[in-house]
């Protein structure tokens, strides 16, 4: 199935964990039982207000850890949004993130019961010290263990999350890691270079010198090493950190990095859609407070103007080292005039070798060339309009 | 407080103390106890009306402020004008001083005696001025009042039964002292009837109002309406508005003899406004002018250029602007090839440039990059001619100059008995020449050395600082220049000499040198898309090396849906970032790496 250029696709955010992982800096928050019911409710609510007959091409359900809800939670949360947007008929993709140790047999069962026919699996690394240094509330075992699950309760299609670039990780290890995670053969991983993202435990850690972050000359060896090793493994790279054996990629994902539509459900969740970012309040009982007020529980929203749309649809699409950017589709989502402006811009990169040009039968397409791809917020930087212009 | 008092009712005073000693605490605790601030309502430190003083903890510009008391039974105007206590300040204390008859010595009852206590009291003492000690924090456990007043004799000598005991922060002694500065402080002596004769000890500007002139009134009076002339600026203007802070700025009739406030007249040019100039009246009898203020001595000097060059015009304008209420900055246009055009300052220490950048970028908000700092050079020419050198790129071809002079400074430094080792060393690393050890007290020592001057204003006071765990102070004498064996060490980024960089230091110590200003030039400058190559030269000689190697990867590992708004706005952070730098060649420099010629480490 392929997206639709007019389509929209459905993030649903659950923002609850047990627990905060040291790098992270998503929008989660502890909670109680007596919150789970009340919040699916309240989604379900920003549901009827929102997407009524929405008919998503695609749907995430993303977080936090969706599979804590547990099965009942789920199956409502699942019932109630088929009724309001009936995703089960339209969604060629229905994704949730699930952690090893809340993805048991029977949540695995429930969701597949409701519509989820694809999982993406926080494994992060396969070494004990390591997952423990990132204070993940599993181990290696329970990881191997959640994926044998989620095979025999029928899942077709998985994701594995890993994370590379741990200080002082020796690149054989990491090999090691990717091999056995191989031979488990998912359909698709994301492999990301750890990141220290403001505000989070680890950056925190950094700043105070108790954490040294890895040299950046071995973090682009071991980013070299992931993409020969996936690749040899057959698994193509088609996005920064993102590989897939043909024709598994990531279409929820694909529709983010293509600048289509998308409803965000849930607190904290952003939208994108006719020309207009928006974001919900982040904090689930703010956003459960204004829902219960019967209101949509925006924290901002953001008119975007020509110049900003084209710079977005280049900042995701560039990422997409395969197809990059179709200069047509560019023009019918931004506007020919602010196309036109940046297109000798972007003829300069060809000159550099940071992108290269060529025809399909769309027309003109823009990509990056492998070391475009590695510089590429160097080269979105010389791209950024003047901040007058992008202030709205 | 709308009445005039009477000479014999006033009483003019200010605060001399060493950083940290409490006067600013003390000058909040006489704006309460005199009512002049609703407690409530009081921010702490009332006095230090800037934020940049207020954030660094230290007054930068003075400020008066006029109080009312009773003592004995009668009502006293009490006029405190605050003084900065850093070493670079003396220049401002001894302005401030100028305008009292008095001053209180603060000292801190646990740190004693600090060389710039000795400093600044010795300022006042010249002047005659009636000295009150006061021993601040004497309810702290570790307070040490008796060996303290032992320190009060042996190097001031001053009496110990002269001092007064105080905690500045619970208010204990303060009614003591009020009553003291009535006591001991004279009154100002000066003629009613003569012709006006006011001293401009302060001003600064505001937007609206123009230049607010800060006066003491010496002889005679100055009533609204007045037509005045400033001697030295020969410039005549009206008395729009007068009165006195209280400390809110409260307007009066008139000033007279003995009196402190301000004087405003809509006044724009900021040339006619000068501190230290006599003020009297325009038509009929003219005062003669006071003694003069000394011409403040620039001891560092740096460029200072607007990351946009399009700004240098308004550079200059807020360059004149701070210069109206802080005189001692002196400024004169240059040029460099790496910077474009900007302005050759002199200040008088490193803390007191350091302020004025931030000022300028506080209060102009244009975007400045500040060159390392450098002291004075005397150059002798071939035919003997001698100029002065304000910055490297001035020095003259080896072969066109018989000697080079340095600023040599006589340097007193107080330091606990434990850690004169340390101190010894220092200096001698530091092309010292010792003079001579006293004993201050059974524990103190002070050590007289004659330094060079560049040796000293980089880091030689922090690094004084942790070697004595924060109990050394330092102060040094004027200076004097001495002949010396000095050579410029050029820096080169890429291949390309970067003028703005290089300094001047002394033969023995170039690798050394070049080596430390590399290794910081290698951690500030960020990785290009090309390796960098960074040199240190002396002639054609490198004598350092260095390389920033290429950046091979820069890109965020995830992005979604949801990060889109954020990523875009870090990338223009960043991007904003990046606008501040200057191009050496084609490497993006950071105006923090301007500065790493200051590294004297290589470490």
């Amino acid at each position: 199935m392929s997206l639709r250029e007019d389509g929209v696709s459905l993030y649903v955010h659950l923002p609850y964990c047990v627990r905060k992982c040291r790098y992270c800096d998503f929008n989660s928050h502890g909670y109680t039982s007596q919150d789970l019911a009340a919040h699916v409710e309240a989604i379900l609510q920003e549901a009827s207000l929102r997407a009524q007959d929405l008919a998503p091409q695609t749907v995430f359900f993303g977080g936090g850890t969706p599979t804590l809800l547990g099965a009942q939670h789920l199956a409502r949360l699942l019932d109630g949004l088929e009724e309001i947007t009936g995703f089960r008929q339209s969604a060629g993709e229905v994704t949730m993130e699930a952690n090893p140790e809340s993805l048991s047999a029977e949540v695995a069962a429930a969701i597949l019961q409701g519509g989820v026919d694809r999982l993406s699996i926080g494994v992060q690394s396969l070494n004990n010290e390591v997952l423990a240094a990132y204070d993940r509330v599993h181990d290696a075992k329970e990881a191997l263990a959640a994926y044998a699950r989620a095979r025999e309760s029928g899942f077709r299609r998985i994701n594995l999350d890993l994370i590379y670039a741990f200080p002082g990780q020796d690149p054989q290890q990491w090999v090691d890691t990717l091999h056995t995670v191989h031979e488990l053969g998912p359909e698709h991983l994301s492999c990301y270079e750890l990141s220290y993202e403001p505000g989070t435990s680890l950056t925190r850690l950094r700043d105070l010198g108790r954490w040294q972050e890895e040299d950046p000359e071995r973090c682009a060896a071991l980013f070299d090493l992931t993409r020969e090793q996936n690749a040899a493994a057959g698994y193509h790279s088609y996005e920064v950190s993102a590989f897939a054996q043909p024709g598994e990629e990531c279409r929820h994902n694909l529709a983010y990095w293509r600048s289509l539509d998308y409803v965000g459900l849930g607190a904290g969740a952003a939208s994108w859609r006719q020309g207009v970012r928006s974001m919900n309040l982040a904090k689930p009982e703010d956003y459960e407070r204004v829902m219960g007020e019967g209101r949509r529980p925006l924290a901002q929203q953001e008119e975007t103007l020509p110049d900003m749309r084209v710079f977005d649809h280049l900042m995701m699409g560039l990422r997409l080292e395969r197809e990059g950017v179709s200069v047509e589709r560019m023009k019918r989502q931004c506007g020919s005039d602010a196309v036109d402006a940046i297109l000798p811009r972007l003829h300069e990169f060809v000159a550099r070798d940071l992108l290269r040009v060529w025809q399909d039968q769309e027309g003109q397409r823009f990509c990056t060339t492998a070391r475009g791809l590695r510089m590429l917020d160097t080269l979105l930087q010389e791209l950024l309009p003047d901040d007058d212009q992008l202030e709205v | 407080m709308s009445k005039n008092f009477p000479p014999e009712r006033i009483r003019n005073f200010s605060i001399i103390a060493h950083i940290d000693h409490g006067k600013s605490t003390l000058a909040d605790r006489f704006l309460e106890i005199t009512g002049a601030v609703d407690t409530r309502k009081r921010q702490a430190q009332q006095l230090d009306s800037m934020d940049l003083e207020r954030e660094r903890g230290i007054t930068i510009k003075a400020a008066a402020v006029s109080l009312t008391t009773m003592v004995h039974g009668e009502e006293y105007l009490l006029n405190l004008i605050d003084t900065p206590g850093h070493v670079d300040f003396a220049y401002e204390v001894e302005k401030s001083l100028q305008a009292c008859e008095g001053a209180l010595l603060l000292i801190d009852a646990a740190q004693g005696i600090q060389a710039q206590t000795v400093a600044n009291a010795s300022l006042a003492m010249e002047q005659d001025m009636t000295i009150i000690p006061v021993f601040n924090k004497v309810d702290l456990p570790h307070a040490r009042p008796e060996e303290i007043e032992d320190e009060l004799e042996n190097t001031l000598v001053l009496e110990r039964d002269l001092a007064i005991k105080c905690s500045a922060k619970t208010g204990l002694g303060v009614p003591e002292i009020i009553e003291a500065i009535v006591d001991r402080i004279p009154a100002p002596e000066g003629d009613p009837e003569a012709p006006l004769r006011a001293l401009i000890f302060d001003a600064k500007y505001d937007e609206y109002r123009g230049i607010v002139v800060y006066l003491r009134i010496v002889d005679g009076t100055i009533r609204k309406g007045d037509m005045v002339h400033m001697l030295g600026a020969d410039a005549d203007y009206e008395a729009v508005e007068l009165g006195k802070f209280t400390p809110v700025a409260v307007p009066h009739k008139q000033l007279s003899v003995g009196e402190v406030g301000y004087f405003i007249s809509n006044i724009k040019r900021l040339e006619d406004v000068r501190v230290g100039d006599t003020m009297t009246v325009a038509k009929g009898e003219r005062a003669a002018a006071l003694t003069g203020y000394r011409e403040p001595q620039p001891m560092v000097w740096c460029g200072i250029y607007p990351v946009s060059s399009g700004d240098f015009e308004n550079l200059r304008a807020a360059l004149n602007q701070l210069k109206l209420n802080d005189s001692s900055i002196i400024f004169e246009p240059e040029s460099s090839d790496a910077l474009g055009f900007g302005f050759r300052c002199g200040f008088l220490g490193l803390l007191h440039m350091e302020i004025v950048q931030e000022r300028l970028e506080r209060e102009s908000g244009i975007d400045v990059v500040q060159t390392a700092p450098t002291v004075p050079y005397r150059m002798v020419m071939n035919d003997g001619e001698v100029k002065d050198i304000h910055s490297p790129g001035e020095l003259p071809d080896p072969t066109q100059f018989q000697e080079i002079h340095e600023p040599i400074v006589t340097t007193h430094i107080l330091v606990p008995a434990t850690n004169i080792g340390v101190i010894m060393s220092m200096c001698s690393e530091r092309r010292g020449k010792f003079l001579r050890q006293e004993h201050l007290s059974a524990n103190r020592v002070m050590l007289t050395w004659d330094l060079p001057l560049a040796e000293i204003i980089f880091d030689f006071y922090d690094k004084l600082k942790s070697g004595t765990k924060g109990y050394g102070t330092m102060n040094f004498e004027e200076p004097r220049f001495e002949a010396a064996k000095l050579v410029k060490l050029r820096i080169l980024v890429s291949g390309t000499e970067a003028d703005a960089l290089s300094v001047i230091c002394h033969h023995s110590d170039t690798q050394r040198r070049g080596r430390a200003v590399l290794k910081v030039l290698r951690k500030e400058i960020p990785r290009h898309q090309f390796e960098v190559a960074l040199q240190a030269a002396v002639g054609g000689k490198i004598v350092a090396r260095e390389s920033i190697r290429a950046l091979s990867k820069n890109v965020t590992a995830k992005c979604y849906g949801g990060d889109i708004s954020r990523k875009r706005k870090l990338l223009q952070k960043q991007k904003e970032g990046k606008k501040r730098m200057k191009n050496i060649g084609n490497v993006e420099v950071p105006q923090k790496a301007f500065l790493a010629v200051l590294s004297t480490d290589d470490s």
